[in-house]
């Protein structure tokens, strides 16, 4: 049943976000690896409308806050109000509790209210009053920003980068996809009428059976070689952490299970490597980034 | 147009960089300064390349202009220096100067390999200039930096450490090689580089005339004792430490410092200022001269190349030298039949009792010379002492007492002399050393009637206390007197011992100044001074050993050697067979070792890869980074007959590695070994 689902899924996404194949299966992936998604690309390509469908898609319960640099913290979490009546204060829960949150623009907020968020990612929790509250299961964050350039943005700190396992770029879609797109249906519309694809228990499922695909010895040898080049190749500002590495097998492992494969292969990691590590590094000099993770993938030997 | 190859790694062409830069910088000490320049400036720009992206010649069809010009005008500069001659220095200025141009054009593969090979080939060079045991490490450092250059074109993901372990076991694999290669290759006699040049040098540094007047001459030539000996040159050598020969004795047993006179030259004519040996044809052909055999000394003489045909011996020598051709002339002094032009080893015996009474009335007339109308103090001297000593024998120990007596001191570094040097010497300066006692020995000697000649030589050495090897220097060059007297013959007297004993005693060191021989901070506690000596004695030892076996490691040596190891006729045919069996040898045992290796190691791993080069051998190209699903996919489409065995082969592979399903090992290595894609390539 796993397969078929999740070949209706990605069938589904791919309706509404046409001409993008690539960046559904990483979204979709990063989902399934229990990751949090940065979207970064100019507004327009359709991040939020990908961010919804998947929240549709997989069922999931959904909210969507736009950040803007006035925000607080509680606006995310929640406040603690008096009750007149009741002479109590009572918590209202704010939109962080939900399955799947749309943060937009989350580099228009402040860094205080940044950090709340990436917080809670980490924790899965919030702590009001000294009061732990568990966050829903799953939980998921979709982030979009605006390439960091733009004005009016605080650009997040690399150490809060590191806690989404991916960040893709959507592009603009080719000629044709556009056609089609220009032409369709209003996405809006469409996206009001999409199914859920799998129940809750199901997607747990499936991301449990991601956890536990084989992921051999030579194939941890090829990530740590990997690892090792970042870290000793000089042309990078520093490597990549353990818990980068963790992210890599784990993104690699959801990859290969929407291949319907119970092991992970080196192809694995490298379709997954650039999102997931070109965030958490900085070149020493300011050649293209993306050559050089190429040329990474070229170089570093697979284990035989 | 060729085919673009890919581009060596970033990583690969800055080490190479510092590599070739390290190389070259023992060649700056003797290439031009301006070269030197152009050699920096040409990899200064390579470097702003890798670092801020410096565009190269082959991005701008200016900067190429610009990279010929440069190129022509380095040729151009290094003719004008050298001359059209293609000799060692000007095709080493040549090679250092291209090759850091090769390396600015580098751009594929290939040119990085020819650029390492350009860099071996530089690292070799430098043995045209020395071959210490210094600089054989410095170009064992630049032989492994230089290897894992060549690696990490290969593996640029290899670390630094990785690289040069890698590189330090290849060249680990290939030494039983380089020592078998060189105990068993043929040698060719003499030296095989640098001839020319250092030819000039001696030619140069060749004294022409020599004055005691000119004292002290500051000519710098080390080329050691020259037949017309030169008073003022012993002077120069008295502060050199370079190596006159050495010696090792029989039982290791030294003679005590007195005794240790290497006879050299003697020295008949003078002009009041210079001596002069005789002239060849005017010698007898044989001394006879009767030996004391109880105590025969036997000893090695390493004789370091100087340009001579004097072979320096204890004091006297009673056989000829063996290992060497070489006669023995009228006056005791060993002549080599040719110039000693590479350094030289011989066997010698030695008795330091002798009687040189061989009478020759024209000798004796000889030595008895003495230049008109010159000298009328010391003459008058000797006329005052020999008529108030009428015995000879009496009147040299009073002549002996005088320069005891008298205010005479031992110095390095005595005053000028003018006018009549002796007289000069004897009554107004008195400060002199070896030559000037010897000198005016000799004057006050004939002027008494006693016939006299100058020997000169070498006196004493350093015991290496490791090694037990006698080290004579330059500067323990020394001059002394031989006087007849007619009961005993020719007998030895040395003025100098008269003023300084200590000279003779201990050996000349005694009287350098100390800051010569150690660092001041050693001198301050006794402890150290002892490590100190000790310190500097083991690395002579070394040294010694180096010299001796390996810079000095030629056709005698190589024969002497074998037949040590066993071999009863050592000639080029042995000795091929010998390379041959070794050779075959070392390639068995690292065979084995790598073979069982790998068994060890690693079928998969062996069995993937001979799938590969099947592949490759019809015409998939190959790439380690490359995922086994990406090459079965390419692979099948290349080959469509034999895609079926080729999914089978990788599913079977993959099982294997990322499944985790071992036991499907043995079927997929069987399945490698029958696997024979078809051909599609021409």
């Amino acid at each position: 049943m796993a397969q078929g689902s999740i070949h209706a899924i990605l069938d589904q996404l791919n309706h509404i976000i046409l001409g993008k194949p690539q960046a559904v299966k990483l979204a979709l992936s990063c989902l399934l690896a229990r990751g949090h998604l940065l979207i970064e690309d100019v507004p327009g390509v359709g991040k939020t409308t990908l961010a919804h469908a998947l929240a549709s898609t997989l069922g999931l319960s959904f909210q969507r806050v736009q950040f803007t640099s006035d925000m607080l913290p509680a606006d995310i979490i929640g406040v603690s109000v008096y009750d007149r009546e009741q002479s109590v204060f009572s918590f209202h829960r704010g939109p962080i509790f939900c399955q799947l949150l749309l943060a937009d623009e989350i580099n228009r907020a402040s860094p205080r209210t940044q950090s709340a968020l990436l917080e809670a990612m980490e924790e899965q929790q919030v702590t009001v009053e000294g009061e732990a509250m568990p966050l829903k299961d799953p939980f998921f964050v979709i982030a979009t920003q605006n390439p960091t350039h733009q004005i009016g943005t605080f650009p997040l700190p690399e150490s809060q980068l590191d806690r989404f396992l991916m960040r893709i770029a959507i592009g603009y879609p080719d000629a044709q996809a556009e056609h089609d797109l220009l032409k369709g249906e209003d996405r809006r519309h469409l996206l009001q009428h999409l199914s859920s694809q799998l129940s809750v228990s199901e997607l747990l499922n499936l991301q449990q059976r991601v956890n536990q695909l084989t992921a051999s010895d030579q194939l941890i040898h090829y990530v740590q070689a990997l690892l090792n080049y970042t870290r000793e190749s000089g042309r990078f500002v520093s490597g990549l952490s353990p818990r980068a590495g963790l992210g890599l097998v784990r993104a690699a492992k959801a990859w290969a299970c929407i291949d319907g494969r119970d092991f992970v292969l080196p192809e694995d990691v490298q379709s997954v490597l650039p999102s997931v590590v070109e965030h958490r590094l900085q070149l020493t000099d300011n050649s293209l980034q993306a050559d050089w993770l190429s040329e990474m993938l070229q170089t570093v030997p697979i284990p035989r | 147009m060729k085919a673009s190859r890919p581009a060596p790694p970033k990583v690969a062409i800055n080490w190479l960089m510092a590599t070739l830069v390290l190389i070259a910088l023992p060649h700056f000490l003797h290439l031009p300064a301006w070269l030197s320049i152009i050699f920096l400036a040409v990899m200064g720009w390579r470097l702003m390349n890798s670092l801020r992206g410096w565009p190269l010649p082959e991005h701008h069809l200016l900067l190429r202009a610009v990279h010929l010009l440069l190129a022509i005008i380095a040729v151009v500069l290094v003719i004008s220096q050298y001359g059209m001659t293609i000799a060692r220095d000007a095709g080493v200025a040549l090679l250092t100067v291209l090759l850091a141009f090769k390396l600015l054009e580098t751009r594929d593969i290939r040119d990085y390999y020819l650029s390492c090979f350009l860099g071996f080939f530089l690292i070799a060079t430098q043995f045209f200039f020395q071959q210490s045991m210094l600089i054989v490490l410095l170009m064992m450092v630049n032989v492994l930096l230089l290897t894992s250059c060549m690696i990490s074109v290969n593996d640029a993901s290899s670390s630094i450490r990785q690289r040069l372990k890698t590189s330090g076991v290849l060249l680990l694999q290939a030494t039983p090689m380089m020592l078998l290669l060189f105990v068993l290759f043929p040698r060719v006699p003499g030296p095989l580089w640098g001839v020319a040049n250092d030819y000039v040098e001696v030619a140069d540094s060749m004294p022409s005339r020599m004055t005691l007047s000119g004292l002290p001459s500051l000519s710098q030539g080390q080329t050691g004792i020259s037949e017309a000996m030169q008073v003022g040159r012993i002077s120069d050598q008295v502060q050199s430490d370079a190596i006159a020969f050495r010696v090792r004795f029989a039982d290791n047993t030294i003679p005590p410092n007195q005794i240790l006179y290497w006879r050299g030259p003697v020295l008949w004519h003078t002009d009041g200022e210079q001596w002069q040996p005789l002239a060849t044809d005017t010698q007898p052909s044989q001394p006879e001269i009767s030996f004391d055999e109880q105590h025969r000394i036997d000893y090695t003489v390493t004789l370091e190349r100087h340009n001579q045909q004097w072979l320096f011996a204890l004091d006297l020598p009673d056989s000829l030298p063996q290992g060497i051709n070489a006669a023995m002339n009228s006056e005791g002094s060993l002549i080599s039949s040719e110039v000693i032009r590479k350094r030289s080893q011989f066997n010698l015996s030695s008795v330091p009792d002798y009687q040189f009474n061989a009478r020759h009335e024209p000798l004796l007339n000889y030595a008895l010379e003495l230049p008109d109308d010159q000298h009328p103090q010391a003459r008058q001297l000797a006329q005052q002492l020999r008529t108030q000593y009428p015995e000879k024998t009496d009147y040299v120990q009073a002549v002996l007492n005088y320069f005891a007596e008298q205010p005479f001191y031992y110095t390095l570094s005595p005053p000028l002399l003018s006018g009549d040097v002796i007289d000069s010497f004897l009554f107004e300066s008195r400060h002199g050393f070896c030559e000037h006692y010897a000198a005016s020995f000799t004057v006050l000697m004939r002027a008494a009637g006693i016939p006299a000649r100058v020997v000169i030589g070498y006196q004493g050495g350093d015991v290496n206390s490791v090694d037990q090897i006698l080290t004579v220097r330059q500067r323990d060059a020394h001059a002394w007197t031989e006087i007849w007297l007619d009961e005993q013959g020719w007998i030895r007297v040395d003025p100098t011992s008269a003023v300084a004993s200590e000279r003779i005693l201990s050996g000349i060191r005694g009287l350098l100044p100390s800051e010569r021989r150690m660092p001041r901070a050693f001198a301050d506690s006794p402890e150290l001074e002892n490590l100190w000596q000790q310190l500097r004695e083991h690395w002579e030892a070394v040294n010694n050993a180096w010299e001796l076996w390996v810079v000095g490691y030629d056709p005698t040596r190589q024969l002497e050697l074998l037949r040590k190891l066993g071999m009863k006729q050592p000639d080029w045919r042995s000795m091929a067979q010998w390379l041959t069996i070794g050779m075959l040898l070392i390639f068995i045992a690292l065979a084995w070792l790598t073979l069982r290796h790998k068994t060890q190691r690693d079928s998969v791993a062996e069995a993937y890869l001979d799938f590969c080069r099947r592949l490759s051998k019809s015409g998939v190209s190959i790439n380690p980074a490359e995922g086994p699903m990406t090459l079965a996919q390419k692979a099948a489409q290349q080959l469509p007959e034999a895609a079926a065995d080729i999914q089978a082969i990788t599913s079977d592979y993959l099982a294997v590695r990322y499944q985790q399903q071992p036991d499907k090992a043995a079927r997929f290595i069987e399945k490698v070994r029958h696997f024979k894609p078809r051909s599609h390539a021409r």
